[in-house]
This record gives C-alpha cells, sequence and structure tokens, in this order.
C-alpha cells in the first residue's frame, strides 16, 4: 500500500501542492488560485485536483506539511483580533514610541505603521521587576482586574502582555495572565518571556502585540484546516514550517502565531537546500525572483543562515526601520525590490531607476496590454528577445510586444536620450545589478565568498535572470530545478524536521570548564530531541556564539569534538579569532573572548522526494532562432530556443541560448555552458566578468566543492 | 570604462553599500551602546582627491559637513603621496575634525595594485575622552578632556602604542573606549576590502572618474532646484534660550540668500563665542546649516561631496558659530542642534512648504551617569530622548522623533544593566503637541530614581542637559504657517525644579524627573479636522479642555462626539 506526504503552500496568487508517494517516489503537483478570506478552501479545492488522479490519497498519508503567508497579510491588512496590551505603569507609550529614530535621514515627511494597539487599549499596572530578576514592587493585581474590566468593556479579543525585564523573571507576567483567565476568559493571551524572552523593551513589546494580534486567527484557520482534512480522510497531525526552516505540529504555530511570519519564504529556501543536495552542493544562495521581489539566502553545509531581526508592515518595503520588528528567529532572507513587475523610469539626476515599485497585476507591464503604461522588467525582457510573446504560461497568455517598446520608448529611451533597445538592455542590467549590490553586501556580511556558492533558482522569474545575476556576483554556477514554479511545496516535504534549543552562557574561555559545557550541551540536547515529533532519534549539532568580552554581537562557531574534550576552549579561541579576522581584518583586540550562547539543534531527516524530471530520450535541437540581445557584443544576435522538454538528461547547450518551459524562460550568454542533470535540474557554469572560468560541470554534478576558479579566459569573450 | 547612465547608477549603488557594510561591521564589533544603540557615527568613502562619494544611510545629520571637511585636514597634515597601505590617520580636534573631542575620527589610504585610489573615514561618538565630564560648565578646551592631535594610530601596519597608553591613562573606561576605537578600525577594513573589490571587478582603475561623476551630477541636481527659486535675501534672527550657568543668550542672525544656482548662508552679525561648552566649530555649523536645504530641495540624491557645492556657509571667525581654539565644544548641539530651525524662519518666507514645525526635544537631551561600584568598576550610561517632532504641510509630526540630529533611543532595559538606576516613566505628555492643522508630535516624560547599595561613595554623578525653550521665552519650539509652538520641558529633582546641562550628584532614593516638549504645529489648528481632534482625545493625547482651548472642538454633552454647531460658532469667535 502506498503512503504519501502533501505539502501546501499558501502564497499571495496561488496555493501550490506536491503529493510524494513514497513507496513508488512519484511526485505529483498542482496549482490553484489562492482564497485569502478563508485559505482552507483554496486547499480544498486543491486536494479534490489531486484527488480526480489520486483517489483517496489523504488516509494512507503519513504528513501534511504546510506554510502560509496567513499572518503577515493579517498585520498588512489590519484584519487581527482587537488587541490590548499591558504594560509597567509608566511605560504603555513604548510601542508607539519605537525608538524615536528616522530611519530616513533625508525625508521630511517621513511615515511609520499604525500600532498595533491603540493608546486608549495599552494599561500600565503597577510592578516592578529588575534587571536582575529581583522584584522591586510586587504586581498590584487590583490594576489587571480594572484593565481586565476596560478591556472587556471595550471588546477586546487579545492581550499583550510585557513588562519591564519580564525575561529576567516572569513571576508578574504568568500572575497577569492568570488573572486575565479569570477576568476575560475568552480573551487569548501572549506573554512576553514566552514569545521573546530577550532584553530591549520595545523590541520584545512590539513581537508580543504581533504574537496575539494574530493568535485567534491563525489557531482558527488551522483547526478549519485540520478538521478539513481529517473530514477527507487524513489520520496524521498538521505540520507546519516554522520562519527558520524547522517544521513542528500545527500547535506551536497556534501558541506561537508569530513564528510562522516567514514561513513561505522559508519553504522557497528548503527547496533550493533540498535540490543543491540532489547534485551535491550545499553550500549555495537560493534564488526567487517574482513579480514584485526578488530573494536571496545563503546556505552553507545545508543550513540556511538565520537571524532574529525582522521586521512586518514596512511603510518603505525595501527600507529597515519602517516596519514593525518581530524579533523571532527567521531565515536570514535578503529581500529586494526587484522582480517582473519592477517600474522603470528616469530620475532627476537623468539616471535609469528600476522599482522598487512595482506595476504588480493592476495595471501590469505594459505587455500584458491591460492598460499599463510605465516599461517594467518583463517589458524589458520582451524587447530584449529573452521573452516569447507567444510562448507566455506556455502560450495561455499573449504578450504584446509593441505596447512593451512604446512604453520603452517614451519613459525611458527618450528622457534617457537612448534607443529603445539599450533602454530595455539598460533595464535589465540594473535589475541584475540591483539585486547584485544587495547580494553582495548580504554575502559578505554573512562572512562569505560568492565564488563558493551556487546560486539555486525557484520560482518563476528567477530562470531568465540568474546568469546574468550570477555573472554580477561572482558566483560559479547557476541550478534551475525541474518545475521551479511549484518547487517551494516540494521544499516543505524535502526540510528536515528539525528545533533548535538555546541559551545565554556567558563563560570567559579562559576559565571554561568543560565539564559545565559538556552538562549544558547535553541538557540543550535533551529539550531540542523532546521537541521532535516521536519516533527516530534525530542527529545533533551544537555551535557556541562567541566574542570579545564586552561585545554584544557574536559569530556562531561549530564543535563537533566531544563537549567535554579539554582542548576545547583553544580550539574556540582559535576559530573564533580566525573567523574574525576573516570578516573583520586585523585589528589587535586583546580582551578576553567569551561564550555567549549555547545551541543545539535536533534535526530529523525526512525521505528524499525522487522527481522524474520529464526529459527526451535523445539530444534535443533548438525549436527555432530569434533575434535576443547579447551584452558583450551590444546588439541582437539570432540565438537558439530550445523547449526544456526537447532536452535529454546530460544534454549540454553552450551560450548564448534560451530554454523555453511553460512557467519560466532561462537565459543564457557566450561564455556559459548548461547540461542538463540526472536529476532533471539545469546546471549552468558560468563565464565570471573577472576572466576567470567555472569550474567543470561534471564536477557540480558529481558533488564535489568548487574548487578555487581557474585562470583561463572564458570562452568567448 | 564610459559613464552611461547605467554604469553611473549601478557603481553608485555599489559605493552606498559599501559603506553600509562597513557601517555593519562597525555595529557589530562595537562595545558601548553608545555606537551599538545610539548610533551616532558615520562611515565614509572618497576619492583619490577626498572627494566623499558617499556616507553610511545609519548616520545623523551633524555629521554632514563635517566629514568632507576631515579628510582634507587629514591630507594637509599627511599629504596623500606620503601615505602608505596599513597607515591608519587619527584625531579628535574639534577643528580639524568633528567639533567636540568626544567625536574621534579614523581614516586610512586605500591602495588597489600599489597604488592610492581613494580613503575610508568613520567617525565615532565615544562615551567619554577623559576631563570635565558631561557639562556646558567648561570654560575652555581643556577642561574637557584629552585632545589627540592628527597623528599616525598605524603606520604601514604597525601600531603607535603611544597613542593607546595615553587614552588609558586619561579616559575613565579605557576597554570601552578602545573597543569603540577598534570597532573603528573594522569599518575601515570592511570599506578598504569593498572598494578594492569594486574596482577589481569594474575594470576601473580608481576611483577618480566614477567620484567626478557622482559629484557632478549631485551638484547640478541641487542647482536645478534652486534655480527654479526666485532670487532674493531672507533674513531672520533668534536669540537662543538662556544658557544654564552664565544666563548668556547668543543670537543668531541669519541672511539666506539665493543668487542663480547658488544658496548663501550668512551668519555675519551673530554673537561672539562664549565661556561655555557650547561653541560650535565651523564644520559643526557646515552640518546644520546645510541640512535644512538639503532636506527642502533635493533629499533623494544620496549625499556626497557634490551635494554641499551649491551651499556657501559664510560664519566670521570668532563668532559662537565659527569659534577658535581654545573654546570649550563639548555641548556644541546646543546652538547647532537650532541651526536648521533658526534657517526655517527665513526658509518660510520663500518656501514655506519647505519648513516643519519646531522640534520639542531640540536640541538634543542627553543624560550621563557615571559612577563607581565597590567592586572597583565603573559604569558610564549615555542615554537619550526625543521630544515630538514638527508638523508639516503634509501631516502631524510623529511623537517622540529625533530631529534634527538622528539618533536612536538607548533601551531601558539596556541602561538600566549598566547603570545604578531604574526608570519610573517614560511617557507621552497630553496637551503637549503645538496646534496646528497638522499639529506637532507629543513631547513625553521621563523619570529615573537612583538605587544601588554597592555604590562607592555612596552616589552617582551626572548630567541631564534639556533644551531650556519654553512657550513665552525668547526661542519657543515654533509653529510654523500659523501653527501654534509645542509644549513642556524642565528637569526636576524629587521635585524641586533644577537647571540642566550642570554636573550634579545624585544620591540613592532620589528621583529624576524631566519633560521634552511637543513639535511644533503647522497652518491654522481652527482649520484641524475635528475629527482628528476627537481621535486625539479618545487616544488621550489631548484633554477635552485642550481640543476647546487649542482647536475651538466643543464635544456632545455626553462627550462621545463633536458638537459641529457648537464647534463652528467657536471657531469663528477665536478667529
Amino acid at each position: 500500500m502506498s503512503s504519501y506526504r502533501l505539502g501546501i503552500d499558501i502564497g499571495g496568487t496561488f496555493t501550490d501542492f506536491t503529493l510524494v508517494d513514497d513507496a513508488s517516489g512519484t511526485v505529483r503537483v498542482a496549482k490553484v488560485l489562492t482564497t485569502p478570506h478563508q485559505p482552507e478552501l483554496g486547499v480544498f479545492d486543491g486536494i479534490a485536483r489531486l484527488e480526480a488522479s489520486v483517489e483517496g490519497f489523504l488516509a494512507p498519508t503519513q504528513a501534511a506539511i504546510h506554510a502560509t503567508t496567513l499572518v503577515t497579510n493579517a498585520i498588512i491588512t489590519r484584519s487581527g483580533a482587537r488587541t490590548a496590551l499591558i504594560t509597567t505603569d509608566g511605560f504603555r507609550d513604548i510601542l508607539e514610541m519605537a525608538r524615536e529614530v528616522r530611519y530616513d535621514l533625508y525625508d521630511m515627511f517621513i511615515r511609520y505603521p499604525a500600532p498595533l494597539v491603540p493608546r486608549r487599549l495599552r494599561i500600565g499596572v503597577r510592578e516592578r521587576v529588575m534587571a536582575d530578576g529581583r522584584v522591586l514592587e510586587p504586581l498590584q493585581e487590583q490594576d489587571v482586574r480594572e484593565a481586565a474590566k476596560l478591556f472587556r468593556a471595550e471588546g477586546v479579543e487579545a492581550v499583550a502582555v510585557c513588562l519591564l525585564h519580564g525575561y529576567a523573571n516572569p513571576a508578574h507576567e504568568l500572575r497577569i495572565a492568570a488573572i486575565l483567565a479569570e477576568e476575560m476568559p475568552d480573551a487569548v493571551v501572549s506573554l512576553s518571556y514566552q514569545v521573546h524572552p530577550e532584553p530591549k523593551e520595545y523590541e520584545r513589546t512590539s513581537t508580543t502585540v504581533v504574537d496575539a494580534y494574530v493568535k485567534r486567527l491563525t489557531a482558527t484557520y488551522l483547526d478549519r484546516l485540520a478538521d478539513g482534512l481529517r473530514a477527507r480522510g487524513y489520520r496524521d497531525s498538521l505540520y507546519m514550517m516554522l520562519s527558520n526552516g524547522g517544521t513542528a505540529t500545527a500547535d506551536i504555530a497556534k501558541r506561537f502565531p508569530v513564528r510562522i511570519v516567514e514561513s513561505g519564504p522559508a519553504a522557497g529556501v528548503e527547496a533550493a537546500i533540498f535540490f543543491g543536495a540532489r547534485i551535491g552542493l550545499s553550500s549555495l544562495l537560493a534564488f526567487d525572483m517574482g513579480g514584485t521581489t526578488a530573494k536571496l539566502c545563503i546556505v552553507e553545509n545545508g543550513r540556511a543562515s538565520r537571524t532574529r531581526h525582522y521586521e512586518v508592515d514596512r511603510v518603505h518595503r525595501f527600507k529597515a526601520g519602517s516596519g514593525l520588528p518581530v524579533a523571532v528567529p527567521v531565515y536570514d532572507l535578503l529581500e529586494i525590490g526587484a522582480g517582473g513587475g519592477s517600474i522603470a523610469r528616469v530620475n532627476d539626476l537623468g539616471l535609469i531607476q528600476v522599482g522598487p515599485e512595482s506595476a504588480g497585476s493592476d495595471p501590469a507591464p505594459a505587455c500584458y496590454g491591460l492598460g499599463g503604461l510605465d516599461p517594467t522588467v518583463t517589458d524589458a525582457d520582451l524587447v530584449l528577445g529573452y521573452l516569447n510573446p507567444d510562448f507566455f504560461l506556455g502560450g495561455a497568455m499573449r504578450l504584446d510586444k509593441a505596447k512593451a517598446e512604446a512604453a520603452m520608448q517614451a519613459r525611458v529611451a527618450e528622457p534617457a536620450g537612448l534607443d529603445a533597445a539599450r533602454a530595455a538592455a539598460g533595464i535589465h542590467a540594473i535589475v541584475n545589478e540591483t539585486m547584485a549590490a544587495a547580494g553582495r553586501v548580504y554575502v559578505a556580511d554573512k562572512g562569505k565568498a560568492a565564488r563558493d556558492l551556487a546560486l539555486v533558482v525557484t520560482g518563476g522569474a528567477g530562470p531568465l535572470h540568474a546568469a546574468g545575476l550570477a555573472r554580477r556576483l561572482g558566483c560559479p554556477r547557476v541550478v534551475v530545478p525541474p518545475y521551479p514554479g511549484v518547487m517551494s511545496s516540494m521544499g516543505l516535504l524535502a526540510a528536515p524536521i528539525a528545533f533548535e534549543a538555546s541559551r545565554a552562557f556567558r563563560r570567559r574561555l579562559a576559565a571554561l570548564e568543560v565539564a559545565e559545557l559538556a552538562r549544558a550541551f547535553a541538557g540543550l540536547a535533551a529539550e531540542a530531541v523532546a521537541n521532535l515529533p516521536p519516533g527516530a532519534p534525530g542527529e545533533i549539532r551544537r555551535t557556541a556564539d562567541l566574542c570579545y568580552h564586552g561585545q554584544d554581537h557574536a559569530l556562531e562557531v561549530a564543535l563537533e569534538r566531544a563537549p567535554d574534550d579539554p582542548g576545547i576552549p583553544a580550539l574556540l579561541a582559535e576559530r573564533f579569532i580566525a573567523a574574525y579576522e576573516a570578516l573583520y581584518g586585523k585589528v589587535d583586540d586583546d580582551n578576553p573572548i567569551e561564550i555567549a550562547a549555547l545551541r543545539v539543534e535536533a534535526r530529523r531527516v525526512q525521505p528524499a522526494p525522487t522527481v522524474a524530471a520529464p526529459a527526451a530520450p535523445v539530444a534535443g535541437a533548438p525549436h527555432h532562432r530569434r533575434p535576443a540581445w547579447q551584452f558583450d557584443t551590444d546588439r541582437f544576435e539570432p540565438t537558439p530556443v530550445y523547449r526544456r522538454g526537447d532536452l535529454s538528461v546530460g544534454q549540454e547547450v553552450a551560450g548564448p541560448a534560451i530554454i523555453e518551459e511553460r512557467e519560466s524562460t532561462t537565459v543564457i550568454f557566450r561564455g556559459d555552458r548548461l547540461r542538463v542533470d540526472a536529476s532533471g535540474a539545469l546546471v549552468i557554469a558560468v563565464a565570471l566578468a573577472d576572466g576567470s572560468d567555472a569550474d567543470s560541470i561534471d564536477d557540480a554534478a558529481a558533488g564535489t566543492q568548487p574548487p578555487p576558479a581557474s585562470r583561463t579566459p572564458a570562452k568567448g569573450s | 570604462m564610459r559613464f552611461d547612465a547605467v554604469t553611473v547608477q549601478v557603481l553608485w549603488n555599489r559605493v552606498v553599500a559599501i559603506v553600509d557594510e562597513a557601517a555593519q561591521g562597525l555595529i557589530r564589533t562595537a562595545y558601548t551602546p553608545s555606537v551599538k544603540e545610539y548610533h551616532d557615527f558615520c562611515c565614509a568613502v572618497f576619492d583619490e582627491r577626498a572627494d566623499m562619494l558617499a556616507h553610511s544611510t545609519v548616520t545623523t545629520a551633524g555629521f554632514l559637513g563635517i566629514v568632507p571637511e576631515v579628510m582634507r585636514n587629514f591630507l594637509k597634515d599627511f599629504p596623500a603621496d606620503t601615505l602608505k597601505p596599513g597607515d591608519v590617520i587619527i584625531t579628535n580636534d574639534p577643528w580639524a575634525a568633528s567639533g567636540h573631542l568626544i567625536d574621534i575620527s579614523v581614516a586610512s589610504p586605500i591602495f588597489h595594485r600599489d597604488r592610492l585610489v581613494g580613503f575610508t573615514l568613520c567617525i565615532v561618538h565615544h562615551l567619554d575622552m577623559g576631563g570635565r565630564m558631561s557639562t556646558l560648565e567648561s570654560k575652555d578646551m581643556y577642561e574637557e578632556g584629552l585632545k589627540i592631535p592628527i597623528m599616525k594610530l598605524y603606520e604601514e601596519g604597525k601600531l603607535n602604542p603611544a597613542i593607546y597608553a595615553f587614552m588609558r591613562a586619561n579616559i575613565r573606561v579605557p576597554e570601552k573606549v578602545l573597543g569603540d576605537l577598534r570597532a573603528q578600525l573594522v569599518a575601515n577594513n570592511v570599506c578598504t576590502r569593498g572598494v578594492q573589490r569594486l574596482l577589481e571587478e569594474s575594470g576601473l582603475e580608481d576611483l577618480s572618474a566614477l567620484g567626478a561623476e557622482i559629484t557632478a551630477r549631485s551638484e547640478r541636481s541641487l542647482r536645478r532646484k534652486i534655480a527654479a527659486l526666485p532670487d532674493g535675501t531672507w533674513h531672520t534672527q533668534a536669540l537662543l534660550p538662556p544658557l544654564p550657568v552664565t544666563k548668556e543668550q547668543i543670537l543668531i542672525k541669519v541672511a539666506l540668500s539665493i543668487a542663480g544656482e547658488q544658496v548663501t548662508i550668512d551668519f555675519t552679525g551673530t554673537s561672539g563665542e562664549v565661556r561655555a561648552a557650547v561653541n560650535c566649530t565651523l564644520n559643526m555649523t557646515r552640518s546644520y546649516a546645510s541640512y535644512p536645504i538639503k532636506l527642502a530641495l533635493d533629499p533623494n540624491v544620496p549625499n556626497n561631496d557634490g551635494c554641499m557645492r551649491a551651499i556657501t556657509i559664510i560664519a566670521p571667525e570668532g563668532t559662537a558659530v565659527n569659534s577658535r581654539p581654545p573654546a570649550s565644544t563639548w555641548g556644541r548641539t546646543m546652538i547647532s542642534h537650532l541651526l536648521a530651525e533658526v534657517i526655517y524662519g527665513a526658509l518660510e518666507q520663500v518656501l514655506p512648504e519647505a519648513v516643519l514645525g519646531g522640534n520639542g526635544g531640540c536640541p538634543a537631551n542627553e543624560i550621563y551617569l557615571h559612577g563607581r561600584r565597590k567592586d572597583g568598576s565603573r559604569f558610564l550610561a549615555i542615554s537619550q530622548h526625543s521630544g515630538g517632532f514638527g508638523g508639516s504641510t503634509r501631516q502631524d509630526g510623529w511623537s517622540t522623533l529625533c530631529f534634527p540630529n538622528n539618533t536612536a533611543n538607548i533601551p531601558v532595559e539596556v541602561t538600566e544593566r549598566e547603570a545604578a538606576m531604574i526608570y519610573r516613566r517614560k511617557e507621552f505628555v497630553p496637551d503637549s503637541a503645538g496646534p496646528g492643522r497638522f499639529r506637532g508630535g507629543l513631547g513625553q516624560a521621563v523619570e529615573f530614581e537612583i538605587i544601588g547599595e554597592d555604590l562607592e561613595g555612596g552616589y552617582v554623578e551626572g548630567s541631564v542637559r534639556l533644551n531650556g525653550r519654553t512657550e513665552d521665552g525668547s526661542f519657543p519650539i515654533f509653529g510654523r504657517a500659523g501653527g501654534k509652538p509645542g509644549r513642556g520641558g524642565g528637569l526636576w529633582v524629587d521635585g524641586q525644579q533644577v537647571e540642566h546641562g550642570i554636573y550634579r550628584r545624585f544620591l540613592p532614593g532620589q528621583r529624576v524627573r524631566f519633560t521634552l516638549g511637543g513639535g511644533g504645529g503647522y497652518g491654522d489648528p481652527m482649520a484641524r479636522d475635528p475629527a482628528a481632534v476627537l481621535d486625539d482625545l479618545r487616544a488621550g493625547k489631548v484633554t477635552a479642555e485642550g481640543a476647546l482651548r487649542d482647536y475651538g472642538v466643543v464635544l456632545t454633552r455626553d462627550g462621545a462626539g463633536v458638537d459641529a454647531a457648537a464647534t463652528d460658532k467657536q471657531r469663528r469667535g477665536a478667529r
């Protein structure tokens, strides 16, 4: 009998499904329109479509794993609960004061998002805990009861509680929760010490408020979804992808909904990790490019980098500080205002600027013929011959090249003093450079070198820009998996079930007792394993956060050796200094090195889905040739165009070339070489701009780490 | 390499990204909340002519006019052709650099293929530089701490240990200050690598052609905006609030001229320098005099050397806005932060939509608390809270938002972990906003208490600096275009009003309270939408009395709505 696993990814426009039959390895995919007001309806619709080909698959399904943009959307559209806030008396305005700083020094009309809790529903209660956790003043319980009375009268549905230094001693927050349970039993409550137990009151308050604001809605939705799945025969628990790529039961998401704010993008990263692994790449740059944004995320040794600084509801989507901070572990994604719909124009300086404004689906790119007059990246790609006007979405939608050219001419070419083709080439180059510029800072900030990273592309618009972006970033290789359009839902099934436990652990290395370190690691490992669903034990990964005494920001150093080895302090010091100097240069710091925190991740690998990629039995010839812009010669050249389904495994294609498939188009340039991997992925060896050549495609396919790029000149350049 | 529109945009973005990367390196390796939370710093990159090409996005306006000058001054002492890879130049000279001793500037030449191609600079406001701490009372520079002349901290990669030795011997918390100083070296390392990578990948030999392009385009952009304004000269003057201790009042005179494509701000007639620590060096004056022009006319061009060329600043030597050594300068923001608002008085006459109501927290509040614990350790905590932002032609001012400087508050929980104190209150003050069609933002009330059984000597020392602005004083928190001034501002210790800006001893159990004013309003308050007043009333941001008095809004008998007819009548009477 078959056993299945189902991945469900709800995005802004589409809900994607991947169904894997673990016995046969068969994969089925489906795509339906998202139903924003009741997202579960779209899910049931998609399940019905899958049922049509695999009747009764839900009963033998072992795991349904879900990712959704529900939480972020609820905040952006302000459709969460009527939420109140309890703070220490005298501090109810912290939520609205924020950090009292401007994120843009030169904008005198600067704007900020409205706080999620209006001032009249923010109430201070008398109590005081000090920085070391001592209670200076007991909680005045009457204040809480009076606040509850006001909240009842105001129809409050959710209460966030954030007291000063609540992370150091939760006694008062817990007591408030108990009183609220008596006074307003129907309200949901979020406590700061549970949601984000760390200092800095504004960030903790903001995170706790967001959690309370979306808690009921998330729980209601997940219950309806789970009920609906059960009614259709599903018997296991529903699982959720968390924002840091961990997978947990839906119960964790219901208790701490703030932890799923970025679950959708995390699924995309997991898909890239999965496909990278299929061809032996463990260090890569996950790249997704849609209509409005592009996202990049570094993966090293099979792990994506993480952060605790995230913002929702930004006034300016790409300006840090213009949103509401949410301090939860998220994949450290770089979001860039660059997509197919990004609008190009000529600014006051006479320079072409692309994005961050997007034409979206209304008015949409000019070539869609829906009334859009601004030229977009998609229009540029059409003018340059990269997109096929007759084969967009497999021909389901016709693109109007004349409209694209007219928009290009009027809004960019004339004001900039260029012809339409050069204007389009400029737009294409600028959007690639916009992504590359942001990407360089991001990669450098992580202390990584782009030449060690392959670009793994998910999403529809990415394959067209991937080779150009890789060249600018200095990535030697691009991987375009099969079905790039629905890969996120595949990522849900490929990601390991993982849970990370961490704790503060301030010890100077010079005085470190390895026995104590070993005990701390053992405790964390037990906690992490306990949070995995029952089953086979997972693998354990230990790391320590290190810094110079007096610093806040720590570097994570991995520790494979047994934690009670007496050589550990010296090893940690050596690794820390090496990492520090690699990132920051030599600055002769003589302060003592200390451990700030310890982390243990327990993870269990899921059976990998096998994706049988559609491939032709014999190497295919170009479907046709058409003029496409080549940057090295600065002109249009007849360029061979292949259909992806015509390519056979092992077939090589030398750039310039275009590979078309239903949901996307892959473009490679002179010097680039593309090979169809056995996994079905297109693996592109990119001719790098500094004159070095990428290593051979065969090495990539064989799973070796990329050697330092050789110094032979790129072919054809 | 040709510089078409595409190439310039691509490389310019890259240059800004490089300095932002440098700023991240600084924040991540810094030791004190002054850098990590407060963000009082600037990272910048220059071409080999020492023209500034970009500064970090995270910075404060005070560095605008300073940064380009520091690099030129460094090269006067150490000509570019004498510099070697691995050299690091340092100073805290207020005249050569950033206006007071507590800011340290650190710069390095950038070499690429054995050629000097540019410079990287990082300036940080440090926690301590020795001398009298945190007071406006110092009469000259010698009271204010250690001065580091323009020197080489590193010579071809070799540290000059004497500089660190002098600093260690002169400052109160050397491990923290030297830690932040090393973070500045990190910033310059990161910037240097970024520039080298950019040159490697772009094939450019150096930054000069790109720098010329960036600065020329920026200069042209501002000049075009200036040319669109009518020619003329507009005058304004203002008597600043009385200084603590001396009670002196400094007169600032401004003549703002527009002639063709050039703006001139002339301070001739301004009072002479004073024997109190508020004097501005010319660099400091340059920052805050040019800032309102940049804000009003060309905010979207990333700032660089070219952005300053169409602005001429005239400030006679020996005045409080162009003081001479050895004037005392520690609290120079007491003057410089107000320059933007003085200039608004002139700008409003020609371009009323380009000015903001006064900021209730300007000049910036600063709190220093210093003490020793019985175990021998020291703490030195600096913090800042902001008043209300001014109303504008488009919107209400934001409550408690910094201007014209741009530094973040240091979280209550961070300060309490450092210093022997706890905050008791940090809250908006109702009715503090200056009334207007678009009102100012609300100011705040802050109260803290000294605690600590383990204090050496049983006390904490420090100061709370406010702005001294009052509604009826010579320098209110100005309303604009018919708007009214913001309200509030004062300092109390255990309920007794005391003078701000003075170094005091605080004892455990003592409660220190201060208020920062609301922002000035913009436009006639009687024209404010009554529904907006009702919203403010519900939020407790204005009181019922305030609604009537300031906005002529009469409530219905149950207090739940606006009595439209009575409000109309009230407003007609008020006009």
